[in-house]
């Protein structure tokens, strides 16, 4: 069901592509990246384990300026804006002022919308709250029944003293 | 041709000529930007006018708008400053500088509600203060003071060279190869201490980087810059990792036996050396040309002067298969391997280059061989 719904959007892929940067600094990019086959496949993944990032699979843009870079230039943007040429999801990053932190931040975001473009109701995220929920109410469930059983036995302790008293 | 070259007849000895060479083509362009119509500071009037001020400047400070003002406006209100007096990165300059106001890194770590927050009296006369300096193309890092490299939060203070972000992926590199060592090394007994030798520390962001992450390494530090070699030591200081640092103060370039003395056998050698071509200086942006020390950046004609001598340096003071990490100007990994491939530097062999963020060719990682020198 998701490879019908990649290729019947294929063209918007496309069009979404054409619109990155030419005059970026980032690699060029001449095909489009094979469909990743072995995320669809996949399916339920271990709780703990995202799907690991393909650097080949992404494609980085920053803002640099036009001549030799390094120490001829002193730019303070660190905007980090990180495309995955497959899904054409693109992460934009400017948490922090180094580049290398926004980097690492930037694939740790990209990695969690990927786990939610590709796997839906089953990536990490949903599955975490379906999970939190459970045990919410699973909580809720026990502290009820304890409640329960608590009104129980003073129901049963009111009525025991006649008995008791009846037999003594 | 260079201004420069004019004063080859007026001396005779060489060292001294070399020494001339460099300080008069600084002073010759310092002249000739002068003559342009810039404002240019020279390090005295920096010391003693205080971080960021210059003298010569004709424009009036705006005066802020009436009432209080929200910080989202504020930001707003500096950006169209900026941009009208041909500030670069408008945007970037006056969030930076109204988010370190508020005591944040970034306006974009702040909550949402905040930023329709209004400023108060003070703050608000800080961030007119902070943005006025601005406005007088001191960079960014300048005028708040401080600057983040990797994890760190580093002092800066004018004329010590600000770290670019390039550099950040130059320490990445560093501890990528310590930590394949590592693992080769661990199932053979336990880790010795390391030594490395950083050549230009400026502000310590290279060598501090290293001492923060890896709590067994130890380093030498050496800069030809007393501002420098103060600036690493209280950045050291702030960040506790002074008893892992030996400072020093020297040029590598007079003083290179010195250094082979005081250092002894390091196991590596990390820089990011001035790089810069000489003819190429000129073409900076005022916010280098006016407020950073020139000499962190001018390496020469091929901009290969201070690289060089760490090559020769390496073969004395490294230990068998120690490398070298460099950070480059993108024309001089082909420059190196030819250099080496002539024989320049036996006993050093080219190893790898690799690029920064933006593909451009920018660290070069050489080997010292058990090689006879």
């Amino acid at each position: 069901m998701m490879l019908s719904s990649v290729k019947s959007s294929f063209p918007m892929l496309l069009s979404r592509i054409s619109q990155w940067d030419p005059s970026s600094f980032a690699r060029p990019f001449l095909t489009l990246k094979p469909w990743p086959l072995c995320i669809l496949v996949s399916g339920k993944k271990d709780s703990l384990n995202l799907v690991p990032l393909k650097e080949e699979e992404l494609e980085e843009q920053f803002v640099r300026g036009h001549g030799p870079g390094g120490q001829a230039t002193n730019k303070t943007s660190n905007c980090v804006v990180l495309k995955h040429l497959s899904s054409g999801i693109v992460v934009k990053c400017h948490q922090t002022r180094s580049v290398e932190i926004n980097r690492k931040r930037a694939r740790e975001i990209m990695q969690k919308k990927l786990d939610v473009f590709y796997n839906g109701e089953n990536s990490e995220i949903w599955t975490r709250k379906r999970e939190a929920e459970r045990m919410k109410q699973e909580k809720k469930k026990k502290a009820k029944d304890i409640l329960e059983k608590k009104k129980q036995f003073k129901e049963s302790l009111a009525a025991c003293p006649q008995e008791n008293s009846e037999t003594a | 041709m260079h201004d420069g070259e004019d004063c080859n007849c007026v001396l005779t000895n060489g060292l001294i000529q070399y020494l001339d060479m460099r300080w008069l083509k600084v002073m010759l362009l310092r002249e000739r930007l002068i003559r342009q119509g810039c404002s240019v500071i020279t390090h005295s009037r920096l010391q003693s006018s205080g971080a960021g001020s210059a003298p010569n400047t004709s424009f009036v400070t705006p005066s802020p708008p009436p009432g209080p003002l929200q910080v989202n406006s504020c930001i707003q209100f500096w950006k169209q400053v900026f941009s009208q007096h041909k500030i670069p990165e408008p945007e970037a300059s006056s969030e930076y500088i109204v988010a370190h106001v508020l005591g944040a890194k970034t306006i974009q770590s702040l909550e949402n509600k905040q930023l329709s927050d209004p400023l108060t009296t003070s703050q608000m006369q800080y961030v007119w203060e902070l943005c006025t300096r601005r406005l007088q193309r001191v960079p960014v890092q300048y005028v708040i003071g401080e600057w983040d490299f990797r994890h760190l939060t580093l002092k800066m203070k004018p004329p010590v060279f600000i770290p670019r972000p390039e550099t950040e992926e130059l320490v990445v590199l560093v501890e990528e190869d310590l930590l394949s060592r590592e693992k080769a090394v661990i199932s053979v007994g336990p880790l010795r201490e390391i030594t490395f030798l950083e050549v230009g520390c400026g502000s310590g962001a290279i060598c501090l980087s290293l001492l923060h992450l890896l709590p067994r390494i130890n380093a030498i530090a050496v800069d030809k810059s007393a501002e420098a070699i103060n600036l690493t030591r209280e950045n050291a200081d702030r960040l506790g990792l002074s008893d892992r640092l030996n400072l020093l103060q020297m040029d590598i370039l007079l003083d290179s036996q010195q250094l082979v003395r005081e250092c002894g056998a390091v196991d590596f050698i990390i820089s990011n050396p001035p790089y810069v071509f000489s003819e190429d200086m000129n073409e900076l942006e005022p916010e280098i040309l006016q407020y950073e020390d020139l000499q962190a950046l001018d390496g020469g004609e091929h901009g290969l002067e201070v690289i060089q001598q760490i090559l020769t340096i390496g073969r004395q003071i490294l230990k068998k298969n120690g490398k070298i990490f460099l950070e480059v100007e993108p024309r001089h990994p082909a420059m190196l391997q030819m250099l080496i491939s002539q024989g320049c530097y036996s006993g050093i062999v080219y190893k790898d280059t690799k690029r920064d963020f933006c593909e451009r060719p920018r660290f070069c990682i050489l080997q010292k061989t058990f090689e006879e020198v």
